[in-house]
Formats: C-alpha cells, structure tokens, sequence
C-alpha cells in the first residue's frame, strides 16, 4: 500500500520553542513551595513520517515533555505548534481541536486500557468524542484500525484481560491511530513486553508510520530500540536537553559525557560491540535541589571548576546540539 | 561434586490431574564461582524454578526432581529446620523489586542486623559493625548513618544495593538473583551488574542470574540456560550460545534483538506468543511457532540431551549454515 503524505516531507507537523514546565512542589505545612524545574528550554522541530527520540533515565523530564505534546497540561514557558497552528494557552476550544492530531501509547498496556469496556468500544471513543460519524461508520472504522493492527474482527467484542501483553499494546496503538493523528507519542512503549513481543511491535509503529505518514515522538530508555527506530535523538538530563541531532551523527560519536556513559552502559550482545565501561558515580541528582552549574557535574567524569559554577549552554558542534563546556 | 545439581526439576500448580506444569525439565550443575544465567520470556518458569529450589513454593506447588542437591544436601528430603538454617546464609535471593522485597516499617539497619542475628548469632555492636561493612562493600555513602533510613528514603538502586548487603550479609555460597536490575535505570543498572560481578569474584559465589534482558547475560554469565513454556530448550557456554545457537527458539529470540537488525527496517519476529496453561501443544512446545518444525515435532515432544558443549531439546537443531 502506498500512501501519499498529507504534508510536504519538510514541512514540520509539530514545533517546540524553548518549552518549559515548573512545577510548585509542597514541602509541608507553613514551608514555603519549592519549585521543580521539570522540564526547561526544550526546543525541537518534527517533520510528517520522521521519529523523534527522547532518552534519558528517570526523572530527566521525558514524562513532563510528553505532557505537554498531547497538551494533557500546558506548559508554563514556551510555545508549542501543532500542525500549522501555535497554541495559545488557555484556549479551550484550540486544545479539543488540536488533541486529536496528537495521539499517546502509554508503556503499561495493562493499566491504559479499562477493564470493563470491550476493546471495540475503547478504540472506537475517540471517534465518538471527535467526529460526528454515525455508529455503524464508527464500527467499519474500529474494525479497519483493528486489522491494521494485526488483530482481527472478533477481537471487537473482547476484554481487555483476554488478550497478552503485546496484543494490548496493539490495541493501545490502534486507539491511538483511529483518528488517524499526524503525531503520535508513545512512552516507553515497548519497555514492559518480552524481547520477542518488542520486536512486533516496534515491527507494527515502523509499518504504520510508512503507509500513514505519522510523526512519532517516541520516549524510551533503550537505546537499542532507539537507535533502531529513531531518525533524530534528544537526551535529556534533569530537565535539559544536554544532547541532540541525527541518529547515526549521536550513535556514531556521542559528544556530551552523559550521551556516552548512557551508550557504553547499555550492555551489547555482541563483544564486538562492547566498549570499556565508562563508570559514573552516583545517582541522578533530586530536582528540588539540583546543582549548580552544569547539572551533571557531580557525576562527569570530565567536570572541573567551571563546570560547578556554569551553567554550559546548547550549542551546534559537528551536526548536532550539545551543552558542555568540555567539547 | 558440584554446589548445585539440578536434574528434572518439574513443578506443579493446581490439584493432581489437572494440574499446570509451570517447570517441566530443568537441568542446571553449578559450580562455586560460576555465573550461570537463566534467560526466557514472561511465563517461562524461570522465577518458579528458582522459587523451587528455595524451597520458596511450600504449599503452593508441588516440586519433585530426579535430583536436586546443594552443597552436599538432597534439598528434596530435608526438614524445614535444616532449610531455614540453609535460606539466607548458604544460599541467598535477591528480588527484581527491592521496593517490596525490603519491609516498609523497620529501618535498614534492623533489617541486616536481623540476618546476622538469626545466622550468625551476632549482637548489639557486633551486628552494627558488620552492618556498616556490608553497606560499605555495597557502596552506599555514608553508610553508618543509613542504616537508621527507612526503605522509602532510599532510591530504587540505592535499595537494591540494600537487598544485596542483606543477601550476602553470611557469605553465602550461591546467589540466585531474580531480574536485579529490571526496575532500574541503564546506568545505575550497570553500576549494580558490577557490583554483583564485583562481589560474587571477591567471594567466590556461585551466582544465578534470573533475566530476559539477553545482553545483561551476554556480558556477566559464562553459562547460560534457556527456557520456553517451562522447558529447558538449551543449555551452553556464553561464547557460543550466542554466536552459534542450537535451538531455533534461541535463535529466534537473538535475531529479534534489534542490534541483530542494525541498518534493516525491520526487525526479526518469532510468530505467534508463549503457549498458556490450556493451549499446550502436543509435541514440542514451539512447533506452532518454530520456522523448522516437522511432522515429527507436532506428535512428539523431545528431550534434552547432551550436544557438544551443553544441552539441546530439539529433532531438527540448527545447522552450522543458519548462525546468527
């Protein structure tokens, strides 16, 4: 099947300009509010067919970012363009309009879908919310996104406790795509199925992308997976994107200390592959109290007195983003 | 005489008769020093084997083996005195969760100074000292102040290190670790493979590694076990069970590794899913799903015997022309 796109291959679907989220935490009764700075300066551009992954461990504020792509929560600096509009915070009629171009697969199928609803119903909901097509066309949909999905029609009228792990995921992906979105985010989506299910189902979003053309923002902490899947790769730490550019620019030679610690502790099959291990101490930092400086300075390798006292900034190095003071 | 020998472990849930093989046919000798990984997916009985030979099932599940002995002890006939005294100080288990594996309402401190009570019989300063030690071989800063933390003021790797200072507070002779690392991030994940490494070296353990991530065995196991639907499928040396696998489930399972399909769009699938309790074939359990299967294979179900350097339960293994 080929299918054209609906846009020009370069004109970007969804645009991020400096996106920023904090969150007010509560540290008890009568202390004063502390603020998380969860996610900061977050900027990217996604073109119709491309896949954009966003790596780091937890805590490095890839959750809060998908957040506010499927505009779940607004941002609280920055602006977002979804299709050819830029969101105007607030306005709530602009958010319903836009939700359904951005669609989300989450990592745990067995918690997304709901237990007491027929999956066809599940699939079906968001044409019920979106659209005004009639029941029987919302049906005819359900079932061609089933199909498209690797399941079949009588799976319509099952529960979600009938199918396995991987199936679920199908099923949380064919919700996500009845509408046909022009981005979907998936977090971590294949992290809680088995290596062999995982490969189905990385299978599944690289065939949907090719005949629908759908941009994917795809959230993991698997580089294996990401570097087969992705076209550009972002690395996040506590908040701030510390590396990013092209796939094959970053996983042939990783620039930033973070980007390369993450690639030499990602253990390999092939001792061919493995490299010396670089060792890092100690553990991300907490966000109500991150350092000073290049936030991961107390775990660098390379850091010295500059790096505790300033902050390294983005900037373009060899066909790719990086903050740090040391390249 | 080797620390463990397993031969034929089955386990089974449910009443005689209908009962559920969950384990049907583990095959394992380990010596002391050995790392020894088991790998297979969700529902393989890779954990429930382990649990067996724990003696973790009581009441549960029904075990039997043609043979399983550790250190000298058919661990079959012996009395739940003799296990208990055994658990947790010649063979110990960490868990893939040390946020419910550790209990919520005693501090840390309590909860390893306990393990040395019971085995080792030390007390007050004693059991302290030795508390701190432990936290010290497993790196934890700070550690004579840390032992007064409750489990929920730890990090996920922070008290995973927790479960191991209690796992091999007596010297134990085997480690069995069931998924260490799965909950946790890539680089503290990789911090605690070596520190396992680090300490199973130190103090010659036997260790078995419980895991479905292929590449963390890859790299710490010299053995490795592989199951499907609770059967043994292949057995071998590290080296060449992952260049050059015998059993097509092996062999499947590798290729759907996306490093084997660098530059391909798409990657390598097995067909199909893990057969359940009811719909277990007749013949080999991966025939519905295995690209070489015969007539043969879909009537009778193989056994586990000794090929070259381990062990295969396959008609048809894979050629020297079909690697990886």
């Amino acid at each position: 099947m080929t299918a054209t796109p609906m846009t020009a291959p370069t004109a970007p679907v969804m645009q991020a300009e400096s996106l920023t989220r904090h969150y007010g935490v509560s540290q008890g009764f009568m202390k004063p509010k502390v603020t998380v700075k969860a996610l900061v300066d977050v900027s990217f551009t996604l073109t119709a067919g491309q896949t954009l992954a966003v790596v780091g461990e937890s805590g490095c504020g890839k959750s809060t970012l998908a957040r506010q792509l499927t505009l779940i929560e607004p941002p609280t600096g920055g602006r977002l363009q979804v299709g050819d509009e830029w969101v105007t915070p607030g306005d709530r009629a602009q958010y319903k309009r836009l939700r359904s171009q951005v669609q989300m697969v989450f990592q745990n199928p067995y918690a997304s879908l709901n237990p007491r609803q027929k999956i066809g119903h599940q699939i079906g909901e968001p044409l019920l919310l979106n659209t005004t097509l009639s029941a029987a066309e919302r049906k005819d949909k359900v079932l061609a996104s089933l199909k498209r999905v690797g399941l079949r029609p009588e799976h319509y009228d099952r529960y979600a406790h009938m199918f396995s792990g991987g199936q679920r995921q199908r099923i949380a992906i064919a919700r996500a795509m009845v509408l046909q979105p022009k981005i979907l985010v998936a977090d971590e989506p294949t992290s809680a199925l088995d290596v062999s299910i995982q490969a189905q189902v990385l299978n599944l979003f690289m065939d949907l992308q090719e005949q629908l053309q759908t941009a994917y923002v795809f959230v993991s902490h698997n580089l294996a997976v990401v570097e087969h899947i992705a076209n550009d790769v972002m690395v996040m730490y506590l908040g701030r994107v510390v590396e990013a550019g092209p796939k094959a620019t970053i996983f042939a030679n990783a620039l930033h200390p973070y980007t390369q610690a993450l690639l030499s502790a990602t253990p390999s099959i092939d001792p061919a592959q493995r490299q010396k291990k670089i060792k890092i101490h100690g553990e991300l930092p907490s966000p109500l109290n991150p350092p000073t400086g290049c936030a991961f300075h107390k775990r660098c390798p390379k850091a010295d007195a500059r790096c505790e006292s300033e902050l390294p900034l983005l900037r373009p190095l060899e066909g790719r983003q990086v903050a740090c003071h040391h390249v | 005489m080797s620390l463990l020998d397993i031969q034929n472990l089955r386990v089974e849930f449910g009443a005689k008769g209908r009962a559920f093989r969950a384990v049907d046919g583990l095959d394992l000798q380990l010596d002391q020093g050995q790392v020894l990984g088991i790998v297979g997916e969700s529902g393989s009985g890779k954990s429930v084997a382990m649990m067996a030979v724990m003696g973790l099932l009581a009441g549960q599940g029904q075990v039997s083996a043609d043979r399983l002995r550790f250190d000298g002890k058919d661990l079959q006939t012996i009395s739940d005195r003799q296990r208990r005294k055994l658990l947790g100080k010649d063979m110990a288990m960490i868990f893939q969760d040390p946020m419910t594996s550790l209990n919520p309402s005693f501090t840390v401190g309590f909860q390893i100074e306990e393990v040395l009570r019971e085995h080792m019989g030390l007390r007050g300063a004693a059991a302290r000292a030795r508390a701190i030690e432990l936290l010290q071989m497993v790196e934890i800063p700070g550690a004579a102040h840390r032992l007064e933390s409750y489990p929920h003021q730890f990090s996920g790797g922070m008290a995973q290190r927790v479960m191991i200072a209690m796992a091999i507070a007596c010297n134990p002779k085997l480690l069995i670790a069931d998924e260490p690392t799965t909950a946790l991030d890539v680089t503290i994940q990789a911090q605690i493979m070596e520190l396992l490494v680090q300490l199973q070296r130190a103090h010659n353990m036997a260790l078995i590694l419980i895991t479905h991530d292929l590449a963390v065995v890859a790299e710490v196991a010299q053995r490795v076990a592989v199951m499907y639907a609770g059967q043994e499928v292949e057995q071998g040396a590290v080296e060449r069970l992952f260049t050059a696998p015998a059993h097509p489930y092996t062999h499947a399972l590798l290729s759907s590794v996306p490093e084997h399909s660098r530059g391909a769009r798409r990657l390598h699938t097995l067909p199909g899913i893990v057969p359940g309790q009811f719909d277990r074939p007749t013949g080999c359990l991966l025939s519905p799903r295995c690209p070489k299967a015969q007539d043969r294979c879909h009537i009778e179900r193989p056994e586990l015997l000794e090929q070259g350097d381990g062990l295969v339960r396959c008609f048809f293994p894979m050629t020297a022309q079909e690697t990886l």
